[in-house]
């Protein structure tokens, strides 16, 4: 090896021989022995790589490789609930709720009927007499001396 | 921690290839370090950065399939490429930078170490780095900053060893100038 290529391999693999390639590096560090000028050029290629790792460096986030998984599972695209839509869903072949929603909704409709039920024959439209309907339409009729409606 | 540690690059590859979401998530975790340097290098920026490696790995799942194990390449090798030219892409959009305000030039009857903090070193390093080629830039950060071999280096770039030995040299020969010039005739060098 002459002082150029050890100049050349310096330059390329850098002031550190242990990263210089296995049959260039005795020869190198034989060089480099007896050398005062290329000793200052190593010393001087040391301090210039010094330099070089100062560069600013930013560790990433900490949840970067989280973050790139969770965006490569399909997303659910959240639909805002719409009453038609249930219901059409409702009629569907393939509607399908889960199990304890399913009991929810069962226990929800049979209360609401059997309310309905207890309500209606409580007080059944028909109970209320029929001078007494005939009263609440006239009341109706002539609300506030108004006539809407001819009398017989 | 390495979920999958038995499992090579290629088996990971062939079992996200099958759809396995974890072995996609093992090889995400084992390489995003890694690639992440790579691209902060090249794009001086984080978020930038994080963004390169994330469509980097999304293109991945989402093109799984076009993965043929059979040309040959490494998986990191391939991968770089891929990271390096969304990279090169990327700056190619960008706006170059202005020269800002403290990275004027130092005044040489002042001395470097009076006027020069360690941030403003680190910008004027950064800048002189960004003003090279783009193909020095490129091979200077696979070799020097992340350590690949020369062999492995000019494979990513795309071209022969040697080509890629005369970019480094050609790299450092210029940012070795440029430093000493800029430091008051070599004094950056001198301790």
């Amino acid at each position: 090896m002459d002082r150029k290529q050890f100049k050349g391999n310096l330059l390329l693999y850098g002031a550190d021989l242990s990263k210089w390639p296995e049959e260039e590096r005795q020869a190198g560090a034989e060089l480099l022995r007896h050398s005062p000028e290329l000793q200052s050029l190593f010393a001087e290629q040391e301090e210039f790589e010094r330099i070089l790792k100062t560069r600013k460096f930013e560790e990433p986030s900490n949840n970067l490789a989280q973050r790139i998984v969770s965006l490569s599972v399909p997303q659910n695209i959240k639909v805002p609930p719409r009453l038609g839509l249930f219901i059409s869903d409702l009629f569907a072949d393939n509607f399908y709720l889960p199990k304890p929603a399913f009991i929810v909704v069962s226990i929800f409709m049979i209360t609401a009927l059997m309310t309905g039920f207890f309500i209606g024959f409580s007080n059944p439209i028909g109970s209320t007499s029929t001078d007494q309907g005939q009263a609440n339409l006239q009341a109706f009729l002539h609300y506030k001396g108004d006539v809407l409606w001819a009398k017989e | 921690m390495d979920r999958f540690p038995l499992f090579d690059d290629k088996s990971l590859i062939l079992q996200i290839q099958e759809g396995n979401q974890e072995a996609f998530a093992a090889l995400v975790d084992r390489h995003a370090k890694r690639f992440y340097s790579t691209a902060y290098r090249l794009l001086f920026s984080k978020n930038e950065a994080e963004d390169i490696v994330q469509q980097a790995f999304l293109n991945l799942w989402e093109r799984r399939l076009l993965w043929n194990q059979d040309k040959g390449a490494k998986f990191t090798t391939w991968f770089y490429r891929v990271v390096v030219n969304l990279c090169l892409d990327h700056n190619r959009k960008k706006k170059p930078m202005p020269l800002s305000g403290n990275m004027e030039p130092v005044d040489k009857q002042d001395g470097p170490e009076i006027l020069l903090d360690e941030k403003q070193k680190q910008a004027l390093l950064d800048l002189f780095i960004q003003e090279l080629p783009e193909r020095q830039q490129l091979a200077l950060t696979l070799c020097f900053y992340e350590g690949i071999s020369n062999l492995d280096a000019a494979e990513i770039v795309g071209i022969k060893v040697k080509a890629l030995q005369s970019l480094i040299m050609r790299a450092k020969t210029t940012l070795k100038e440029r430093l000493n010039h800029h430091f008051d005739s070599g004094s950056m060098f001198k301790r």
